[in-house]
């Protein structure tokens, strides 16, 4: 069921304010969700005002500006700095984003920056990934057929059909998407989410596969597949242009095309 | 180690985004139908018990606080009519691309509107012809 109200131990409570250095030009106001596990405090909100001009442009710059000049304890995942490993997703201004691909060109002077939405905090701005994980594992996201590959090469495929996966295929698993779906938020126990539903039908759609039944068979319930409801927050958010919502309805489609 | 929070999710996501506001509309206005449909169960209920009740229902709607009610359930009906034809489309797998759904957001919005407006005055002009 839909629990609107966050529990006691999630209140946010409070927050420091750092202030912006002497002679700042291009002040802007950084507030950031705050956890720390072992005070067994609340979480609370910090503001850093911070010179723009200190440090570079995107949203990832200026979170290790301020873990390297202000609080070494501010804690976020990152890797790549350039959208492609996924791990800097995080709640920018009441959207789900990647930090280091997105501009503070495109922010104005309040930033507001939290983890993402209705996870479980390990600590500061990241979260408790391992159930999105586990429902990407439960698609079962490798190729599985009978018929053996052929003994001189590959398993072909044709243009037109590589084309097929090749969008889907592009997910980086950063969860913008799953944690943008109220959807998820309310019943993310039983359904599996725009990532983990996308990352299924890349596999059904793809020539070389040879169990679709199988894949289509364990989706066909009504919490795992049917909570999608057809928000289009994925499709809204999602920071490599995939689109999870198409993927959901084509395999919605698909389930009901077999039953004729 | 105390048990994790729950990262904020309603307070801190943004909810006039063209997606949520769509969804959560088409979600108020089919609760609203719901409960107006109590309002026609009881005219169609005075009507089958006799001129009696019927007349007795055709006074209590006549009260403008009813009428206002049938005004703002008009424009309920427009909403979740014009949201619905939009799912609908949807299911069929069509129109789901981010700018596709953007632009059906405020088609949907604008085309109730247009529907509200146009029933709106066909109902006055019965009423007062």
């Amino acid at each position: 069921m839909a629990e609107f109200r966050l529990p006691a131990n999630s209140r946010i409570v409070g927050g420091v304010t750092h202030k912006a250095p002497q002679g700042a030009r291009d002040v802007r106001t950084v507030h950031i969700y705050r956890f720390d596990p072992d005070s067994g405090e609340n979480p609370r909100v910090d503001t850093f005002e911070l010179d723009a001009a200190e440090c570079g442009q995107m949203v990832l710059d200026v979170l290790i500006r301020i873990k390297d000049s202000r609080d070494a304890s501010l804690t976020f995942r990152r890797s790549c700095r350039e959208g492609i490993c996924g791990s800097c997703a995080m709640n920018i201004n009441g959207v789900n984003r990647l930090a280091c691909i997105t501009s503070l060109r495109d922010l104005g002077p309040q930033i507001r920056i939290y983890p993402l939405p209705h996870m479980p905090v390990v600590k500061d701005l990241v979260p408790d990934l391992t159930t999105f994980y586990a429902q990407y594992a439960s698609v079962k996201p490798w190729l599985m057929a009978q018929t053996p590959a052929p003994p001189d090469g590959e398993r072909l495929q044709s243009k037109a059909e590589q084309e097929q996966i090749d969008r889907p295929a592009a997910c980086i698993l950063c969860a913008c998407c799953s944690t943008a779906c109220p959807s998820y938020w309310w019943n993310s126990d039983r359904y599996l989410g725009p990532a983990a539903l996308l990352a299924a039908y890349r596999w059904i759609i793809d020539s070389r596969d040879e169990a679709t039944g199988e894949r289509l068979d364990a989706l066909e319930d009504p919490f795992r597949l049917y909570r999608c409801h057809t928000i289009m927050n994925c499709t809204d958010v999602c920071p490599k242009d995939l689109n999870p919502a198409k993927a959901i309805a084509e395999i919605k489609k698909m389930l009901v095309q077999r039953q004729s | 180690m105390a048990e994790r929070p729950l990262s904020p999710h309603l307070s801190v996501y943004r909810m006039h985004r063209y997606t949520l506001l769509t969804s959560i509309l088409n979600r108020v206005t089919g609760l609203a139908l719901a409960a107006g449909l109590i309002l026609l169960i009881y005219w169609l209920m005075a009507a089958a018990s006799g001129p009696g009740a019927y007349a007795q229902a055709e006074s209590v709607f006549a009260l403008w606080i009813f009428k206002a009610i049938f005004l703002v359930l008009l424009a309920v009906f427009s909403y979740h009519l014009c949201a619905g034809v939009r799912h609908l489309v949807w299911d069929t797998g069509s129109g789901l691309e981010r700018a596709q759904s953007r632009a059906s957001a405020y088609l949907v919005l604008g085309a109730s509107a247009v529907l509200f407006v146009g029933l709106a005055c066909w109902l006055l002009i019965r009423v007062l012809a």
